[in-house]
């Protein structure tokens, strides 16, 4: 058991030796007509001495020696008590002068070594109580109050002592995994740069020597950016999680190739998750609407920027644009593709979609949408 | 001058800037040690990448802005955050560029640099947008943050659109000059704003201490 979660244990045990040392000598002190009391002061010296030294060995070294010698101490002043007593000890019930301080090892034990370890002690110590109180035959009607209690002390410390132990293995490991985490991440981190650093040049190279050096040049560009968006990490930014606010500029960026440029601020835009998602939707199908209307090749951007209240994101390509009126006709004519997808999408988080095409600068579609619905 | 941790990286930028006539006068892959060179060398203009070992690529951007004169800095970088990027080009660096621009691109950013113009990529313009933007929201309306004027705005708003200077200078019937200056403007508002902070921040800590 670890040490950190065990010490409060062995100093409670002593708490509980030191109280019922104090209770034994009252016991004894309010007792009259003992035989031997000189011998009984001289028990309640020996239980004290071996308090203060059970206080200190377990705090320093616990072992089986010690639990051993601990219990031979306490069956030693448990069975001195008939020479104490005298006539009076006996099945009248009169307390030996232990009294409750016979418990400590039985915690001790408990802690140590667990249910079985505890209920052990508390059966070596019972049968010994019960001997000296006459019951010689095991007679069954001396009262078996205490050494129930005890049994049942040592069954329950033990349970509790292993659970907090296994509580403390569980909590260890967790923060080791966590620290192996963060370790990963952070050389993670420094491997992704260096292997982004080689696609980039590869694609580089590969572009100016063309041919198939050009293919591959592409392919290594494209893996550039799904492997910079991959370590630029989540949309979910620290202390906002809670909230159910999420980057839409991290979303968006996740649309970002070798042919479509993402531009945001470098502070998080931050919209309730549920919204942001649908934003990063109606981008996603505009940008394929471009591709599927102006060819693979056709260059995109994207901007979001962030206003009183809204939040706008406007989506730009060098395509051919759109004929005035054509897109005013088609929806006229049910064939609504595009601005059915978008406009539906925005319009159903209370936001508007603007298409605007300028002859020789492609079309751009401007979405805005309020931060809160 | 060519700072990059990569050495395939660096071999590989300063051939294409040789190819290209230029004189690469230094390489180097740390940071500390660039802030020396550049001290000692003076290059005209610094391709920086932002991730190197030792020190940041800001903290290099911001050091060699103290250098006199300070050369002119052009950010290349694979990986890096947003944030970084636009820090830097706070801090003084005038372009940014991702490594997998094409050579084209690449020497045409580095001949802008060069003379002194800014290279707005669509993805800085979006950055400084945002900036301006936080800017506006945290400082008070009477405070002297700086702002951009509605025709500042619309042209930084088509630079990060993709449009080029041209198409842009088109749509908004202005002269191709006009557009850059605006574009340049834009820029040099959010440095001096970054440099008055930081002034007042030492002088602040300066009182404090005195």
């Amino acid at each position: 058991m670890g040490r950190s979660i065990e010490m409060p244990f062995w100093r409670a045990i002593t708490v509980y030796r030191v109280a019922s040392l104090a209770y034994a000598a009252l016991v004894l002190a309010g007792a009259g007509g003992y035989q031997r009391p000189v011998i009984g002061w001289l028990v309640i010296g020996v239980m004290a001495l071996w308090t203060a030294a059970t206080a200190f060995a377990y705090s320093v070294a616990r072992s089986r020696t010690l639990l051993v010698i601990d219990m031979l101490v306490t069956l030693g002043c448990l069975l001195a008590s008939p020479y104490v007593q005298g006539a009076d000890a006996g099945p009248a019930g009169v307390m030996p002068v232990p009294a409750t301080w016979i418990g400590g090892p039985v915690l001790a034990w408990a802690v140590y070594g667990g249910r079985r370890a505890g209920v052990l002690a508390a059966v070596l110590l019972s049968v010994a109580d019960l001997w000296l109180r006459g019951a010689r035959g095991f007679d069954l009607s001396v009262p078996l109050n205490g050494a129930v209690l005890l049994i049942l002390a040592g069954a329950v410390v033990g349970h509790v002592a292993r659970l907090t132990e296994q509580a403390e293995e569980r909590l260890q490991r967790a923060v080791e995994l966590e620290a192996a985490g963060r370790e990963r991440q952070r050389l993670a981190r420094g491997i992704h740069d260096s292997v982004l650093q080689v696609l980039a040049l590869v694609q580089r190279r590969g572009l100016e020597i063309g041919g198939e050096a050009a293919e591959l040049g592409r392919l290594a560009g494209e893996q550039e950016a799904a492997l910079r968006e991959m370590v630029r990490g989540e949309p979910v930014v620290p202390g906002y999680e809670g909230a159910g606010l999420v980057d839409v500029g991290a979303l968006l960026r996740r649309h970002g190739s070798t042919a479509v440029t993402v531009s945001t601020p470098a502070t998080p835009v931050l919209l309730p998750a549920g919204r942001a998602r649908e934003v990063a939707a109606a981008v996603g199908a505009a940008l394929d609407n471009v591709r599927r209307h102006c060819g693979e090749d056709t260059r995109a951007w994207v901007l979001a920027e962030e206003g009183p209240g809204s939040v706008t994101v406007t989506i730009r390509d060098d395509g051919p644009g759109i004929p005035a009126g054509r897109l005013a006709e088609a929806e006229a004519e049910g064939r609504l593709g595009v601005a059915q997808s978008i406009r539906g999408r925005v319009a159903g988080l209370g936001g508007t979609a603007c298409f605007i095409s300028v002859p020789g600068q492609g079309t751009e579609v401007e979405l805005t949408v309020p931060t809160a619905g | 001058m060519v700072v990059d941790d990569h050495p395939m990286w660096r071999d590989s930028v300063a051939r294409d800037l040789e190819e290209a006539r230029y004189e690469v006068v230094a390489t180097t892959g740390e940071g500390r040690q660039a802030l020396r060179i550049a001290a000692a060398v003076r290059p005209d203009v610094v391709i920086l990448d932002l991730r190197l070992p030792d020190l940041s690529g800001v903290e290099v951007a911001r050091g060699l802005a103290a250098c006199l004169p300070a050369p002119r800095v052009l950010v290349l970088s694979a990986s890096a955050e947003q944030e970084d990027v636009l820090e830097a080009v706070k801090a003084g660096a005038s372009g940014y560029l991702v490594k997998s621009a094409s050579r084209e691109e690449f020497l045409d950013a580095v001949r802008r640099t060069a003379e002194g113009e800014p290279v707005f990529t669509p993805g800085l313009a979006g950055l400084v947008l945002g900036e301006y933007r936080r800017l506006a929201v945290q400082t008070s309306p009477d405070d002297d943050g700086p702002r951009l004027t509605d025709r500042e705005t619309e042209v930084l708003r088509l630079v990060a659109k993709g449009l080029s200077y041209k198409q842009i200078a088109e749509r908004l019937v202005l002269s191709h000059r006009t557009v850059q200056n605006h574009v340049q403007n834009t820029l040099n508002k959010l440095q001096l704003h970054n440099r008055v902070d930081l002034v007042r921040y030492a002088i602040e800590r300066g009182l404090d201490e005195g």
